[in-house]
């Protein structure tokens, strides 16, 4: 009986798809501008976290970025080798960006780029023109235990509910936990757990990406071994 | 259509007096039959009406259609008597206004009021759960494409789990929609949920529907017959632009009983029965049972912490009382409550993974009803308090509050002639609907019909907004039917409402003609307009959105070559306008329109053990959502629908099978989509609205009943099993978070449900 009611409540769904924390599938995972909001003059730089199939998860420049909005600071985005950096338009021309945006004086001008990269994937990223704030810092991270910012490769049993946590407040980071090493539970939110079976990939990767409510990003990868 | 008095006198008498209803909307001439309760035998007898007899003609048919032989006519508080040839008819003389007791050796006891020379057919209705006698000389809402159905002939539709309001989908006209989750309507005519009405007892209800979609909120065994009217309804009705069911509750019966029904989903217990004399009472209560298998059932591997198991409570109350010959009181109640709350984690502090939700309202309606010669009249005084609390994760909440009240007051009279015409109806009435809504919203923008499913942000809580707000609608009716000739019959009604909110009058004419054109064969044509208020989702906050228009253009025929067999088939025109839907900047506006049309086809046949159901519907239904915008399906244009229904009953046994066969519906696919990197969201980019089609589907249900008496109690067990060949279709899409990938949500393989029913 028990098994006659799983099925017939799981057979509503037909095929599998990737959930949003399995690390092993083509994405773009994260786009980081370093620093997120930048004061006039000041410079920010772009990269980004990608996914891709049968691969560790890896950090990229864009192939190409373009400004979206506004575009009197089309200018601000140039090129500098494999790099797209963002300079921080001159104090005026921020003021007059305010001002044609319908801004209170004195606050940040979002600055919407949209960057891409191979397999013709895409996306936008906003740097925030006015004030400087640096990134988040991810510290501390906890795996099984053990100091995770010490740790750059993890080995974890089978059939182990292996503890991850990191120590943000859930109600201003936006937590992300991902793997391609086993099943991943409460991926969003600061305390989540690793579990790998036996037919599960017995290796793979493992990151966290954090995101705060001012435009900061970061994120941390490790590779994993089952045993 | 007939007029407004015929459609609410229909109903008024079965929610007042608890007779029952008439299979054959064929009459004679179209009048309404006005037959009180029936009194108890020893009741003081009414005083003599006034007016002088007229010769009377009629017919008495059993609930199979079938001409009721031998059967006895007397009028009330006179000798006159008669008794019906082979054909089911008599004639007798008789005043307006008189009420004719007519028994049957077979089937008991029924009333019909003489409201002319000639009389709409009275069925002598066998309720079977209880082997009483219920009586009728009602004829259903006369319009074209209504289906008048009683509690055992939608019973014995297989694929509804004994569920008679989810018979509905083998309706004519009725969209499946294959997706019951969440589903709280019934669509119609390929229009939206929200443009039709559910009301019972002639009050609208919120929901139709519990949350998981598998129990409608009333159970079948405290509903007397639902009607459906896909269209062209008269003009006692309103607030909808597309159809309405109406749901007439189940009176208590003569004798004391109960009975007591139990699945695998929910379990109840309805009493009815007298209280003295003159008042008879039936009162329901049902709870859910799937909250006791539901945990047990769910994999401990699931990121799922049940900290309120979906559960559920349905009430039904109904008390007639009769005050003296001309006066029937009663009272009613219908109530739901809906509960479930979950975290998609183990941990259940992590209140960002929370879902509650709490849905549950009431109804109480007191009401009168008088009745003397050719006047009738009711007065009801419905109230509402309803409770909508739903909350998702830390920002995301609506939480509504709404007391209303529904005053209502109809006046009919009928003559059998006047100012040279026939059979004339005048009907009026007036109600007022008056609520009070205190909201609490911080929800994403919500989505309108068409547009695609934005991708899940739970910290989006663009619509937001904290108050209360008042919504008072009134609307005042009167309608004129009359028969010209013996096969012409003509209604003329206006309705005028006006809506509070948006401070908006609506007048809205309505008009049927029906040409009987043999004995057998009538036609009917039927045109009107129709608004539905902005009262949907959150339009109540925007006073400059409008009602949204409809003009409804209906034309049918009804065939009965013998009895026990009705053919019946309509074509219809709906032209839609100021249609609601989102501006640029994300406001309401009236920019839309669109068109409905299409055919539908009902046969039904009852021959003794036999019953027979064939439906079917096409329907188109296109719409542009702004000025110079392109043209697009519906969300639920379903061009075909199929059913074919058949059952047999013999002894304790009764067999039956459906074969059901119909469209998918139209969806919008994703053609790419981008990360929005700062909200951690995928943004997609959509294809052409409803441009491709989920396909065909078919499937076959089969239900079997057995029946037994254990003591002194009568049990039935029953099997209902939908998609016997476990025929899988693709219902529509679910997309993954980053639209790389999409998983068919495929129709249900294979639906059991079994129950054990018990009167005693």
């Amino acid at each position: 009986m028990r098994r006659l009611a799983i099925l017939i409540l799981a057979a509503g769904c037909g095929g599998a798809i990737d959930p949003e924390w399995q690390l092993d599938h083509d994405r773009v995972i994260a786009v980081r501008a370093d620093p997120p909001r930048i004061a006039s003059g000041q410079t920010s730089t772009l990269d980004a976290l990608l996914g891709r199939k049968g691969m560790a998860p890896f950090v990229a420049d864009p192939e190409s970025a373009m400004v979206v909005s506004p575009m009197r600071f089309a200018g601000a985005l140039r090129q500098e080798g494999q790099q797209w950096v963002v300079t921080a338009p001159a104090v005026a021309d921020l003021d007059a960006a305010r001002s044609e945006l319908g801004l209170e004086p004195g606050v940040p001008v979002p600055l919407r780029v949209r960057v891409t990269f191979s397999l013709d994937q895409s996306a936008t990223k906003i740097i925030w023109l006015g004030e400087l704030v640096q990134n988040p810092v991810l510290d501390p991270i906890t795996i099984d235990g053990m100091d995770g910012l010490m740790l750059a490769e993890l080995d974890v049993g089978v059939a182990v509910d292996v503890p991850l946590a990191v120590e943000l407040d859930p109600e201003v980071y936006d937590i992300e936990w991902l793997t391609s090493c086993g099943t991943m539970h409460d991926f969003d939110l600061p305390h989540a757990y690793l579990r790998v079976e036996p037919e599960d990939p017995q290796s793979g990767s493992l990151a966290i990406v954090a995101r705060d409510n001012v435009g900061g990003v970061s994120w941390r990868v490790w590779s994993v071994t089952a045993h | 259509m007939h007029g407004s008095g015929r459609a609410l006198i229909a109903t008024a008498l079965i929610a007042l007096c608890g007779v029952a209803r008439a299979d054959d909307p064929t009459p004679d001439a179209g009048v309404p039959p006005d037959a009180p309760a029936p009194p108890p035998a020893d009741a003081p007898a009414p005083p003599p009406e006034a007016a002088a007899p007229i010769k009377v003609s009629g017919r008495v048919i059993d609930d199979k259609g079938k001409p009721v032989k031998g059967a006895t006519v007397k009028v009330e508080n006179s000798t006159a008597t008669t008794t019906t040839d082979a054909k089911g008819r008599f004639t007798i003389d008789a005043p307006v206004g008189a009420t004719l007791v007519i028994t049957s050796e077979k089937l008991g006891a029924g009333l019909a009021s003489v409201t002319g020379a000639a009389l709409e057919d009275t069925v002598l209705l066998q309720d079977v759960a209880n082997e009483e006698i219920e009586v009728s000389g009602e004829a259903p809402i006369s319009s074209t494409g209504t289906a008048q159905l009683n509690r055992e002939e939608l019973q014995r539709i297989p694929g509804t789990g004994g569920d008679v309001v989810r018979a509905l989908n083998a309706m004519p006209g009725v969209v499946n929609v294959q997706i019951p989750l969440g589903y709280s309507g019934v669509v119609i005519r390929g229009a939206s949920p929200q443009d039709s009405r559910f009301l019972i007892d002639d009050f609208e209800v919120p929901v139709l529907f519990h949350p998981f979609g598998l129990r409608a909120i009333v159970p079948t065994e405290s509903i007397q017959s639902l009607t459906y009217v896909p269209g062209s309804f008269d003009v006692a009705y309103g607030r909808s632009s597309s159809g309405i069911v109406l749901l007439t509750s189940r009176p208590g019966s003569d004798t004391r009983s109960t009975q007591a029904e139990v699945s695998l989903v929910d379990g109840g217990l309805i009493a009815q029965g007298p209280i003295g004399k003159d008042t008879r009472y039936m009162f329901g209560l049902r709870r859910s049972v799937i909250d006791f298998v539901l945990p047990a059932i769910i994999p401990d591997t699931v990121d799922l912490s049940l900290t309120t198991v979906p559960q559920y409570w349905d009430e039904q109350l109904r008390i007639d009382y009769k005050l003296d010959s001309k006066w029937d009181l009663s009272v009613s109640s219908v109530g739901t409550d809906d509960v479930f709350e979950l975290y998609t984690t183990k941990d259940e502090d992590a209140k960002t993974k929370r879902f509650y939700s709490r849905t549950r309202f009431i109804r109480l309606t007191p009401a009168a009803r008088y009745h003397e010669g050719e006047w009738t009249t009711t007065l009801a005084l419905s109230g509402m308090v309803q409770e909508l609390d739903a909350e998702i994760g830390l920002y995301q909440r609506l939480i509504v509050q709404n007391p209303q009240v529904t005053p209502r007051a109809t006046v009919t009279r009928t003559s059998s002639e006047a100012a040279g015409l026939r059979d004339v109806v005048w009907s009026s009435g007036a109600e007022a609907q008056i609520g009070y809504s205190d909201v609490d919203m911080a929800i994403p923008l919500e989505r309108r019909e068409g547009e695609p499913y934005p991708p899940y942000d739970p910290k989006d809580t663009a619509t937001h907004f904290m108050g209360s707000v008042w919504v008072h609608d009134y609307a005042a009716w009167t309608s004129l039917a009359a028969s010209f000739t013996p096969r012409i019959r003509l209604t003329n009604g206006v309705r005028l409402e006006y809506f509070g909110r948006p401070r908006e009058t609506a007048i809205q004419p309505r008009a049927e003609m029906q040409l009987r054109l043999t004995d057998q064969l009538t036609s009917r044509f039927g045109a009107g307009f129709y608004r539905r208020p902005p009262e949907f989702q959150s339009e109540f906050l925007q006073k400059d959105v409008k009602s949204e228009r409809a003009t409804q253009t209906t034309m049918g025929v009804e065939y009965t070559p013998i009895p026990g067999l009705r053919l019946q088939g309509s074509l219809y025109y709906t032209d839609r306008t100021a249609l609601i839907t989102h501006n640029p900047d994300g406001t309401l506006g009236n920019n839309g329109r669109g068109t409905s049309k299409g055919a539908e086809l009902l046969a039904m046949l009852y021959t003794g053990e036999w019953f027979g159901w064939v439906g079917y519907s096409y329907s188109h239904s296109v719409r542009v959502d702004e000025i110079g915008g392109p043209e697009r399906l519906f969300d639920y244009d379903q061009p075909h629908s199929l059913n074919i229904a058949g059952s047999w009953k013999r002894g304790r046994w009764q067999l039956g099978a459906r074969f059901n066969l119909y469209s998918g519906l139209p969806y919008t696919p994703v053609v790419g989509a981008e990360l929005d990197s700062d909200r951690n969201l995928f943004i997609p980019t959509p294809g052409p609205v409803n441009s491709e089609r989920a396909p065909l589907h078919h499937q076959v249900d089969i239900r079997v009943d057995y029946s037994w008496k254990w003591g002194p109690t009568q049990l039935l067990a029953f099997l209902d099993i939908q998609n016997v060949y476990l025929n899988r279709t693709v219902v529509t899409y679910f997309y993954s978070y980053d639209y790389s990938q999409r998983s068919a949500f495929e129709t249900l393989p294979l639906i059991p449900s079994i129950g054990l029913r018990g009167t005693f």
